[in-house]
């Protein structure tokens, strides 16, 4: 199954996030950002499913927290940013 | 025994602080250095905790609710951020050594804005006249030794006028009296969590509004490839591994606090500091150093024995099964301020678990310490 993955600075940000996600009825797992996209190193991301994607970034802009940066995970576990 | 040292360290705690330690200790990991369950959940705690935090204080967004070691840690973190050597930083007289030392480390220059004891009016007109020029004001919110309640939030509005950033010590407020950082407008405010918001020692609190140069750096389990740390809070201020036991049982202290009507531990602890205060009051060769109008000062009460050595009366009263504290309570600024830094003070300090009957055997028991000596 496809998924997104929306990163996030920190642990911090990624807990606020889910528990917004939550909120709207997104399930959102936290994780450890994939290696090659965590940017400066040692990131988290929230694990949203496709369908849910659009409603999870409303979500993020309305907590506050800013449009986050989208990462497609396939189903062969390739990684690509999605962009806006 | 009776205990009356909280204003050093509450001593009681509510069960359920002591419940969340312990089954923290063998639940909780690391946060931030893994996705296993038990570093989630230490991560989930602390969030929690910082959200609470957040909500209690009227913090804008629980990322700026740093977790420190103690008061004195986030104290020194805050004065780093803001002070360098040679600036002009003005302080009541009434600070503790963990504003003061630090500032005399940096090299700052101290300006004391000094006001009789109890005197809120002449506290607020001594900044409004050492404000301007200056580059930082750092002020408790309530004496330690005197609980002494300074008005904090029209030396916040002078300072907002002024445009000074004000760091506030509010070790012996936080859990007691109203605190609204959002209303206050400061660059910081540093608590510990081991007094009256009643948490295990190795917990404080810094909330920050400004601007933060992290007093240690380490691993924060973010941004890891840049070699200085993060540039986003609470990262930026949190280096090592957490006390994650600690603020698991801080939450459950806060959530006791939240759980009590508004004010109803101030009028407690009040009542009983003021029952106390009547009754020495009454015996010959003791100073009471209490406030007339009651509306300056909190649960904080200090002694000057005239018969003994405040020491002596502190030991006597130890062996009578009662805890007070006995010096300048690193507080010397205070005493200087109050006339009393040659022989220092006994002090009494209250928790929502002393009762009106420990009021009472204390009073009894100097009255007895007195009369024998």
């Amino acid at each position: 199954m496809l998924h997104y993955l929306l990163t996030c600075r920190s642990l911090t940000y990624a807990q606020s996030a889910s528990r917004a996600l939550e909120r709207t009825g997104i399930t959102a797992i936290i994780t450890k950002a994939p290696k090659s996209a965590a940017g400066r190193g040692c990131a988290y991301c929230v694990k949203v499913a496709e369908r849910h994607l659009v409603k999870a970034i409303s979500a993020f802009k309305d907590a506050g927290l800013g449009p986050p940066r989208v990462l497609l995970v396939s189903h062969d576990g390739a990684i690509n940013e999605v962009g806006e | 025994m009776i205990y009356l040292d909280s204003a050093s360290t509450s001593l009681q705690k509510p069960g359920r602080v002591i419940r969340a330690v312990s089954g923290a200790v063998t639940r909780l990991a690391s946060p931030g250095r893994g996705c296993h369950r038990p570093a989630m959940a230490a991560a989930d705690c602390i969030l929690n905790c910082r959200m609470l935090l957040a909500d209690y204080f009227n913090v804008p967004a629980p990322e700026n609710v740093v977790f420190t070691f103690n008061a004195t840690h986030g104290l020194n973190i805050a004065i780093s951020s803001l002070v360098l050597p040679g600036d002009r930083v003005v302080v009541s007289g009434y600070e503790h050594n963990s504003v003061i030392r630090p500032l005399n480390a940096i090299g700052a220059q101290v300006i004391v804005a000094g006001a009789p004891l109890f005197d809120r009016s002449a506290a607020e007109e001594a900044f409004r006249q050492a404000l301007p020029g200056a580059k930082c004001c750092v002020c408790t919110h309530v004496s330690n030794a005197f609980g002494f309640i300074l008005p904090i939030l029209e030396i916040a509005e002078l300072c907002h006028e002024k445009r000074v950033p004000l760091i506030i010590d509010a070790s012996q407020s936080a859990g007691i009296l109203p605190l609204d950082f959002k209303r206050l407008g400061a660059a910081f405010v540093a608590m510990p969590g081991h007094k009256s918001l009643l948490g295990p020692q190795g917990t404080g609190v810094l909330l920050c509004g400004g601007v933060s140069r992290p007093l240690m750096s380490g691993g924060t389990g973010s941004d890891s490839t840049e070699g200085l740390m993060p540039d986003f809070l609470p990262d930026r201020l949190e280096s090592g591994t957490h006390n994650a036991a600690g603020i698991a049982g801080l939450t459950r202290g806060l959530s006791y606090i939240m759980s009590k009507p508004a004010g109803a531990i101030f009028r407690h602890e009040k009542n009983l500091c003021f029952a106390l205060a009547e009754r020495l009051g009454k015996l010959p060769g003791l100073t009471v150093f209490q406030d007339g109008s009651r509306s300056a000062q909190t649960c904080i009460l200090s002694v000057c024995c005239e018969q003994m050595t405040n020491d002596a009366l502190a030991e006597k009263l130890d062996a009578a099964d009662i805890c007070v504290r006995a010096g300048l309570h690193c507080s010397p600024a205070a005493h200087r301020s109050a006339g009393t830094l040659e022989r220092g003070t006994v002090r009494f300090s209250f928790s929502p678990f002393n009762t009106p009957k420990e009021a009472a055997v204390t009073a009894e028991a100097v009255k007895r310490i007195l009369s024998d000596a």
